[in-house]
């Protein structure tokens, strides 16, 4: 009976999310410059500083733990544990952070400048209400139980982060494609997806 | 293309003589003027335009920056024990130093995003705290690592 309440609950919520997303104003021209490069800076920033497999795999990699807790003291081991506690923590929070600087490009600007059908915005708001809950989840969980306590969530919230990465992408593609202006030199790390 | 060449030059002959990671991260971030930015290398620069030899320094520089991250932490450990042996202060007063100035904050590539440079300032500190606790049980043992 929770697990209903629970769902109807998140059903009501993202029906919500979706009304509002569909009654948001008509975008204006004004301002998009500064909306692109945002959505640009924040998709770099993503893609290259917070979701590269092989990074996001090193902060929480359990060999680190294995080893920290396999040969030093109690002090050392604190201190590694609280470490790593506090930048799960800046991680998600940046995560969350471009995430939202994301989800405002796509529900101000990105229609001005790509022709999303109905069904893909539908599916892309649902897919940054995912993502944000997701954030939100993760934060309560490195808060209470620290940096290695919920290693599948982290897995799931990158997947779902990579995915709106690939379509924020292709909605931003026109400004490399035709510009080249805002598009980074140095060949990224792949995200993890 | 000069960037290429100039940044293989650089990693054969200056980087490849200098076996840990970590030395070469320090030493890249030596050769970086603190008021301009600009990285300068006297040896590239007879053979190379300045602005090259400051771009091939640059990458290497972010190259060293990027194994360093994905470095684990015993192997940070490690490398630090050995630069602090190479270097010719105590162990002891390496410790103090690089906790109270920490050095390493400075030494990062300019547009590192800051979650990355946070990462590893969270490594340094943790890679010496366990380099000072080893100091403490037996202050012998690292002046050969």
């Amino acid at each position: 009976m929770i697990q209903l309440i629970l769902f109807v609950g998140l059903g009501a919520g993202l029906l919500i999310l979706i009304y509002f997303f569909a009654l948001s104003p008509e975008p204006r021209a004004e301002g998009g410059a500064q909306a692109l490069v945002e959505a640009r800076h924040a998709l770099n920033s993503l893609q290259t500083g917070l979701l590269p497999s092989d990074l996001v795999e090193r902060v929480f990699a359990e060999d680190d733990l294995h080893f920290v807790v396999s040969t030093t003291g109690a002090t050392v081991r604190e201190l590694f544990l609280r470490e790593r506690k506090r930048i799960a923590l800046f991680w998600v929070a940046q995560v969350r952070k471009e995430v939202l600087s994301l989800k405002q490009f796509h529900s101000g600007q990105s229609r001005l400048y790509a022709r999303l059908d109905v069904r893909t915005e539908i599916a892309l708001a649902l897919s940054f209400a995912r993502l944000l809950i997701l954030c939100r989840v993760l934060q309560a969980t490195f808060y209470v139980g620290g940096a290695y306590a919920a290693p599948r969530v982290v897995g799931i919230a990158i997947t779902a982060a990579g995915r709106v990465c690939t379509v924020s992408e292709d909605s931003l593609a026109f400004l490399t494609t035709r510009t080249g202006v805002l598009h980074h030199n140095a060949p990224g790390p792949r995200v993890a997806v | 293309m000069d960037v290429q060449r100039a940044s293989d030059d650089l990693r054969r002959r200056t980087l490849g003589g200098i076996p840990r990671i970590l030395d070469r991260f320090i030493y890249l971030a030596s050769t970086r003027d603190y008021n301009t930015g600009l990285y300068y290398h006297d040896g590239l620069a007879s053979q190379f335009p300045a602005d090259v030899v400051c771009e091939a320094l640059a990458n290497c520089h972010r190259e060293v920056f990027h194994q360093l991250i994905a470095a684990p932490v015993e192997d940070l450990v490690s490398q630090m024990e050995g630069y602090m042996a190479s270097s010719q202060s105590r162990p002891q007063d390496f410790v103090a130093v690089w906790k109270g100035l920490e050095p390493y904050r400075v030494a990062v590539p300019i547009e590192t995003d800051p979650f990355s440079a946070e990462f590893l300032f969270s490594n340094f500190k943790v890679a010496l705290a366990i380099v000072e606790e080893r100091l403490e049980k037996s202050p012998q043992s690292l002046r050969g690592a």
